[in-house]
């Protein structure tokens, strides 16, 4: 392993990278402009080595994806124009962080006593302390389009996140908030969000982000879907 | 399989051209989504195709790549680099989940005895168009070393680790001669 975590751009850029040297050299990332400038370049350059390998796909092929797009949904941005703030967390106050905490397992143990055994609540509580005292730890905020807003905090290196809301609309028990993560490899449900009385929704972890990833929030069928059915509600880019 | 001149043509539309268009279809511009195949469907399955090898499977992935295109347009950022970059950026990794999903239940010791080192011939099949040549010319001027590291990573998907595996070198050697390779990629081709 070299120590310097820079020389891994070109293999990055390639998708050369196993999934730790990726995480790693996108904590790397996240505190150098000058990387991410390189990035840009690199990928320009690899971009066309790609274009020099064009073959023209089947003629059949055009057909399949126009109709295919005719009904497919596009991902739109949230209805309400939002610009999520982004603290680091040596911005964000002590006390801030500690209350949230405070919240964090306080509505996981209400989650729980509803219906986990008591060691399970344990557990999800040190797994959300443990995302938000992360020293990557990252929060942001976004406005849901149907009414309420969202709180993460994201921990790059745990590749998770924390996701709080209020406010949001109570849903019909047939459907629920499903929550999303977009992104180059795809969108990928992300959990379900559990609603108890009054519409207070505990928090919930989402995990396996990679990189490019947005968190959106759909409105779906109470069981879940595999893909998004429903407007976003919301749009984080992480 | 040689392009016609048309689609040459279409080709060669400038990277703003390609930029606005993706803007179009953001706001769910069937035609203009129509002219975006047209520009990026041969490089998205010819990389596809590299990768992949399986034709029938590279026209799957390339058509979840395009319908990908279509369905996140609105993420595109022309600040953030070019309409392209952007589309093969999605296509490579997209190649890339798929060879590796595979791989993970392939045996590993057996995948790298049967490996070949395939430069020269991913540079031969490379099509005779006016960048494929610059192309061809630029991955011409590397080191051997160089040239092998940027080829096996991007045209068969390999990690950094296993193309130091065939080539019995360090991984750290491969590490940073994919770097060197890249940037002076970059400056042949005169990318901004």
């Amino acid at each position: 392993m070299n120590a310097e975590p820079h020389t891994l751009a070109g293999a990055y850029v390639m998708d050369a990278l196993d999934d730790a040297d990726r995480a790693r050299f996108e904590r790397h990332l996240a505190g150098c402009d000058a990387c991410a400038q390189e990035i840009a370049g690199l990928l320009e350059t690899t971009a066309r080595l790609g274009a020099a390998a064009a073959t023209p796909p089947p003629a059949a092929l055009k057909e399949r994806v126009l109709a295919a797009a005719r009904q497919t949904r596009q991902h739109t941005p949230a209805v309400t124009p939002l610009r999520p703030r982004r603290y680091l967390r040596a911005v964000m106050s002590a006390t801030a962080a500690a209350a949230l905490i405070v919240i964090a397992v306080i509505f996981g143990l209400a989650n729980s006593t509803a219906n986990q055994r008591l060691d399970q609540a344990q557990q999800s509580s040190a797994a959300i302390s443990a995302i938000m005292t992360a020293k990557d730890a990252t929060m942001m905020q976004g406005q849901v389009s149907g009414g309420g807003s969202a709180t993460i905090v994201m921990s790059p290196a745990q590749q998770a996140l924390v996701f709080m809301a209020r406010g949001l609309p109570v849903l019909p028990a047939t459907s629920a908030y499903e929550l999303w993560l977009v992104g180059p490899a795809g969108d990928r449900p992300a959990g379900l969000l559990p609603q108890l009385a009054h519409g207070m929704i505990p928090p919930v972890i989402a995990r396996g982000l990679r990189q490019g990833d947005h968190l959106m929030l759909t409105v779906e069928p109470a069981q879940g879907t595999e893909h998004p059915t429903t407007p976003m509600m919301l749009d984080i880019p992480l | 399989m040689v392009p016609d001149p048309a689609a040459r043509q279409r080709h060669l539309a400038t990277p703003a051209d390609l930029a606005a268009l993706l803007a179009e279809v953001a706001r769910g511009d069937e035609a203009a989504f129509d002219t975006v195949y047209d520009h990026v469907s041969a490089p998205v399955f010819g990389v596809i195709l590299r990768v992949i090898r399986d034709p029938a499977q590279s026209e799957e992935v390339a058509q979840e790549v395009l319908l990908e295109v279509w369905r996140t347009a609105y993420r595109f950022d022309a600040a953030k680099g070019s309409a392209l970059a952007w589309v093969m950026t999605l296509a490579h990794r997209r190649a890339v989940d798929r060879v590796r999903s595979v791989q993970k239940e392939a045996d590993r010791e057996r995948r790298a005895a049967t490996a070949d080192v395939p430069f020269d011939e991913v540079v031969e099949a490379v099509e005779s168009t006016l960048e494929a040549e610059r192309v061809r010319r630029c991955l011409g001027g590397l080191t051997d070393l160089q040239r092998e590291s940027v080829t096996l990573a991007y045209y068969k998907g390999y990690t950094y680790n296993q193309v130091a595996d065939l080539l019995k070198v360090p991984a750290g050697t491969v590490k940073t001669r994919m770097r060197d390779a890249l940037i002076r990629l970059r400056d042949c081709l005169g990318v901004a």
